[in-house]
C-alpha cells in the first residue's frame, strides 16, 4: 500500500472515550431494578410480571412510534424507554388494570419525554409523571393494596399500608415487623415494598459510578432525621422513625426516581439541596397532606427546582477562593455606584 | 505527600512500558520546518547546495520569544520550500540529503566547570541550543525560566506522563536517570534556586526506584510520587499537587511562584550543556491498532511520519487518524508526509477501532462532565450556552478557563463533542474581540475625518 492512498479524519479532541455510554448506563439501571422486580412478582405473583411486560412492550412502542413518526432517528438503543416502563409499574399497586399501563405510558414517554425533546430534555420524572396522571386519573384503583403472599390470616382482598395506618394513628399489627417490612412482606406498589432489594440496587448503581451517594443520602437522611425528630401518633421516636424509612416509596424513589438525570440538578451542592428538599417536602406531605404517601410528589415539586437549584449552587472554579469571590462581588458592587 | 486535585479521569492506559526504544536509521531526506515552537519562526540560514553538519544551526530569529533549529542529519541542503507541517499548513522548511556521515558540528562546545554552575552561561546555552518544551507546548525554555526569574520560588519537573500510549518520558528516566537529575540540576541553577520537585505518577514505580537510588538530593532535587490520574500532568495540576497552589483563572504558573519543565526538557537541557549537542532528536511513542509494532522511538527531528509507521512494521489496518501526543489532548495531523518535532511526544495511527463518535450524540444530563473537570466548571451548561451562541453566558460559564484537556468529553455517555466545542468557543470570543477592535478603530477614524 502506498502512503498516498489514505485520507486521514480531522475529527476533535479526545481521541479516546470511555466505554460507558448511556445504553450501558440504561443497562445498568436495570440490572438494579432486577432484585426489586423480583420481589415484586414474588410478593403478587404472575399479575406482577404481566404489568411489567405490558409496560416495557408499550414504553417502548411508545418511543419507538413517536419517533418513527416524526421522522427522527430510533432512540431504543438507549434502554431509557425500558428504564420508565420498568420504574412505571414498580409504583403501581398490582390491581391495575392490565390495559392502564398503555395510557402511563402514553403519557410519560409521549407527553412528558419526547414533546419536550426525548432522553435528557424531560424536566420532570417521566416515570413518576406518569403513575401522578394515573394516580389523579383512577384514585381508587390506584389506592387499593392487594394482600401479599407470606401473609396469612387476612381474609379480605385488600389491605392497609403501613403509611395508612400510621397516617390514621392507630396501633401498627403484628404482621408488620421491622423485618418482614426491611424484607418486603407487606402491602405496597409492587417495587416498592422490598428496601432489601432497592439497596442492593442502590449499591450497585453507586459501585458502577452510575449515580452517587448525594441525593439518595440527602433524601433517606432528611426524612429519618425529621421523622426521628417528630414523632406523632404516640409512637415512639425510634419506631416512628423506621416505620416511615421502611414504608411507603422512600427507597424507590430516593434510588432510582429522584436520581434520574435531566430532572435533577448537576451540581454536586445541588443534588444536596434537592434531596434535603425532597425529603423535607416528604415529611410535610405525609404528616399534612391529603395522602398518606408523599414521595412522588416531593420528587416530581423538586424536579421543577432542579434548573434554579444548579444556577445557585455552582462549585467552586479551579484557582478562585472565598476572598476572590468577595472581593470580585465588591468590585462589581462600586462599579454600578 | 502531594496534594490532590478535585476532578480527572482514569482512561485505559494502553501504555507498553516493556517495549524498549528502538534507535531509528534517520531517514534519506530529513525535512526540518522552520517553526517548532511558540513564538517567531526561524529564517533559514543556510542556502540550497550548502552542506550542513549534525548540530549545525540551520534557522534562528533574534526575537526573544524564539528557539533556533539545528540540522538532524549532515548532508546537503538540497531545497527550502513549505512543507506540511504536523499542526496543519504548510510551513517553510529545509530539507536536508542525509549523507549517513552524521559529521558532527563542532560550533557549541560542552560547558566548562565554572559555566555549569552560571545561570547567564547555561541559559545562553539554552537558547542557543534551541531547548523548547518538549511535553508538546514547545515554549522557549530559556525565555521561560528568564521570565520567571525573581519571582518563581519552585521548579516542578513533569514526570506525570498522565497520557494514555505515552511512555518516552518513562523510557527516558529508566535509560538516564543521571544524566536527568544532571539536566534538572542545570534547569534549577538557572533559575536560582535551592530545589527542584519531579513530580512522577505511582504508576512509574521503577522508574522512581531508580532515580531516588541516584541520590536526587545532592542535585537538589526531590522525587514527588503522585496519584495516578489524569490530567495530573497538566501543568496547573502539577503546580497544585507539589505546592497546593492554584493558579488563579488566566493566570500563569509564575503567577503563584512555579515553573514547569517537562521530563524530556531536562534531559535535553543536560545534552545541551554538558555534551554540547542541540535539540535534534528526541523519544516518542508510536500507538495505535494501525501499525504492526508499536513501539517506543529515538528518532531525529524532521523524520516523516510515513518512515516512522514504516519502522514499526507498517500499517497493518487502515489508518483513519494521526494524532500527536495522547489521545485526551494530542492534536491531529492530516499527512503522512509531515514530520516529527521538537514537541512530538507520541503519533499514535488509530483505526475506526479507537472511534467512538456516534451520529446522535446526546446530552442525558447525567453531570459526568462536571464531577470530573479539574477546573471545577460546568461543560454541560457551557455547552449549553454554546450551541445557544450566549456569549455573555458563555464567559459567565468560565468557557475561557477551560484548558481542553478533555475529560468531560471522556467521561461523556452521550459522547458530546464537548472539549471540541469550547475550543471552538475560545476561538469566537478571539475573532468577536478583534471584530469590535477593528470597528472602533473604523469609527475612530471617521471621528477623526469628520
Amino acid at each position: 500500500m502506498k502512503a498516498k492512498e489514505y485520507t486521514f479524519d480531522a475529527s476533535y479532541q479526545p481521541q479516546v472515550r470511555t466505554n460507558t455510554d448511556t445504553s450501558r448506563i440504561m443497562l445498568d439501571v436495570i440490572i438494579a431494578l432486577v432484585p426489586a422486580m423480583v420481589v415484586g412478582v414474588l410478593m403478587f405473583g404472575a399479575r406482577a410480571l404481566a404489568l411489567l411486560v405490558i409496560s416495557v412492550a408499550s414504553a417502548c412502542f411508545w418511543e419507538w412510534g413517536y419517533r418513527k413518526l416524526m421522522k427522527k432517528p430510533n432512540s431504543l438503543g438507549d434502554l431509557s424507554a425500558c428504564v420508565t416502563g420498568i420504574l412505571l409499574v414498580l409504583c403501581l399497586p398490582v390491581g391495575t388494570p392490565l390495559w392502564m399501563p398503555v395510557v402511563g405510558t402514553f403519557f410519560a414517554i409521549v407527553i412528558v419525554k419526547q414533546l419536550y425533546g426525548g432522553i435528557g430534555k424531560n424536566f420532570v420524572n417521566p416515570a413518576l409523571a406518569g403513575r401522578a396522571f394515573m394516580f389523579f386519573s383512577w384514585t381508587s384503583v390506584m389506592t387499593k393494596w392487594a394482600v401479599p403472599n407470606f401473609i396469612n390470616g387476612i381474609d379480605a382482598e385488600t389491605m392497609a399500608t403501613p403509611l395508612s395506618i400510621l397516617k390514621e394513628g392507630s396501633a401498627m399489627p403484628e404482621y408488620f415487623d421491622f423485618g418482614n417490612m426491611f424484607l418486603g412482606i407487606m402491602p405496597g406498589s409492587i417495587g416498592e415494598i422490598s428496601t432489601l432489594a432497592l439497596l442492593v440496587g442502590g449499591v450497585y448503581l453507586l459501585i458502577r459510578k452510575v449515580i452517587n451517594w448525594r441525593i439518595p443520602v440527602a433524601f433517606i437522611g432528611t426524612v429519618a432525621i425529621l421523622t426521628v425528630i417528630f414523632p406523632r401518633n404516640g409512637y415512639s421516636n425510634v419506631d416512628w422513625m423506621l416505620y416511615n424509612l421502611l414504608s411507603g416509596g422512600l427507597f424507590l424513589g430516593a434510588i432510582f426516581m429522584a436520581t434520574d438525570y435531566s430532572s435533577s440538578p448537576v451540581t454536586l451542592n445541588g443534588q444536596l439541596l434537592y434531596g434535603f428538599g425532597c425529603g423535607a417536602l416528604t415529611v410535610l406531605i405525609r404528616y399534612f397532606g391529603g395522602f398518606p404517601e408523599g414521595v412522588s410528589f416531593a420528587i416530581l415539586i423538586m424536579n421543577l427546582c432542579a434548573w434554579a437549584i444548579d444556577k445557585g449552587t455552582r462549585g467552586r472554579q479551579f484557582g478562585v477562593t472565598k476572598e476572590d469571590l468577595k472581593a470580585a462581588k465588591k468590585a462589581a458592587k462600586e462599579a454600578k455606584a | 505527600m502531594p496534594y490532590k486535585f478535585r476532578g480527572g479521569v482514569h482512561p485505559n492506559y494502553m501504555k507498553a512500558p516493556e517495549e524498549p526504544v528502538v534507535v531509528v536509521t534517520p531517514p534519506p531526506q530529513v525535512i526540518v520546518p522552520m517553526a517548532q515552537h511558540i513564538g517567531a519562526p526561524c529564517q533559514p540560514l543556510v542556502a540550497v547546495g550548502d552542506y550542513v553538519t549534525m548540530g549545525q544551526k540551520i534557522g534562528d530569529n533574534p526575537a526573544p520569544v524564539s528557539a533556533p533549529i539545528h540540522s538532524p542529519v549532515s548532508g546537503k541542503v538540497v531545497k527550502i520550500e513549505p512543507r506540511p507541517h504536523p499542526l496543519g499548513d504548510m510551513i517553510m522548511a529545509v530539507v536536508i540529503e542525509n549523507d549517513y556521515q552524521d559529521t558532527p558540528c563542532t560550533d557549541m562546545a560542552p560547558l566548562t566547570e565554572e559555566q555549569l554552575k552560571d545561570p547567564e552561561a547555561i541559559l545562553a546555552r539554552l537558547r542557543e541550543a534551541g531547548i523548547v518544551g518538549m511535553g508538546g507546548a514547545m515554549f522557549p525554555t530559556a525565555f521561560k525560566i528568564r521570565g520567571g526569574l525573581g519571582k518563581v520560588d519552585t521548579l516542578i519537573i513533569n514526570g506525570a506522563e498522565c497520557e494514555p500510549y505515552l511512555n518516552g518520558d518513562h523510557w527516558t528516566m529508566k535509560l538516564h536517570p543521571e544524566e536527568l537529575l544532571k539536566g534538572i540540576e542545570l534547569a534549577r541553577i538557572a533559575s536560582g534556586l535551592d530545589k527542584a520537585y519531579y513530580g512522577i505518577e505511582k504508576n512509574k514505580m521503577d522508574a522512581i526506584e531508580l532515580l531516588n537510588s541516584k541520590n536526587p538530593a545532592q542535585y537538589g532535587v526531590e522525587i514527588v510520587p503522585e496519584e495516578v490520574k489524569y490530567p495530573q500532568g497538566a501543568e496547573k495540576m502539577q503546580i497544585k499537587a507539589i505546592t497546593n497552589r492554584e493558579v488563579k483563572p488566566g493566570g500563569l504558573p509564575a503567577g503563584v511562584g512555579c515553573n514547569v519543565i517537562s521530563t524530556q526538557t531536562a534531559y535535553a537541557i543536560y545534552q545541551a550543556c554538558y555534551l554540547g549537542i542541540p535539540c535534534i532528536e528526541r523519544i516518542l511513542t508510536v500507538g495505535g491498532s494501525a501499525v504492526d509494532k508499536p513501539h517506543n522511538l529515538q528518532c531525529r527531528i524532521g523524520t516523516p511520519f510515513s518512515y516512522i509507521a514504516e519502522h514499526c512494521g507498517g500499517f497493518i489496518k487502515t489508518p483513519k487518524k494521526i494524532v500527536l501526543g495522547g489521545p485526551m489532548m494530542g492534536l491531529i495531523a492530516t499527512s503522512l508526509d509531515a514530520v516529527n518535532i521538537k514537541g512530538t511526544a507520541g503519533i499514535l495511527f488509530f483505526t475506526e477501532e479507537e472511534d467512538k463518535t456516534v451520529e446522535n450524540p446526546t446530552c442525558i444530563r447525567c453531570g459526568k462532565c462536571i464531577t470530573v473537570c479539574p477546573m471545577g466548571l460546568e461543560p454541560v451548561y457551557m455547552y449549553m450556552y454554546f450551541k445557544k451562541g450566549d456569549f455573555e453566558n458563555m464567559k459567565k460559564y468560565h468557557i475561557l478557563d477551560c484548558f481542553e484537556c478533555g475529560s468531560c468529553s471522556y467521561n461523556c455517555p452521550g459522547r458530546m463533542p464537548l472539549t471540541h466545542s469550547f475550543k471552538t468557543a475560545k476561538l469566537l470570543f478571539a475573532k468577536k474581540a478583534a471584530d469590535e477592535k477593528a470597528r472602533a478603530e473604523a469609527a475612530a477614524k471617521e471621528a477623526e475625518n469628520k
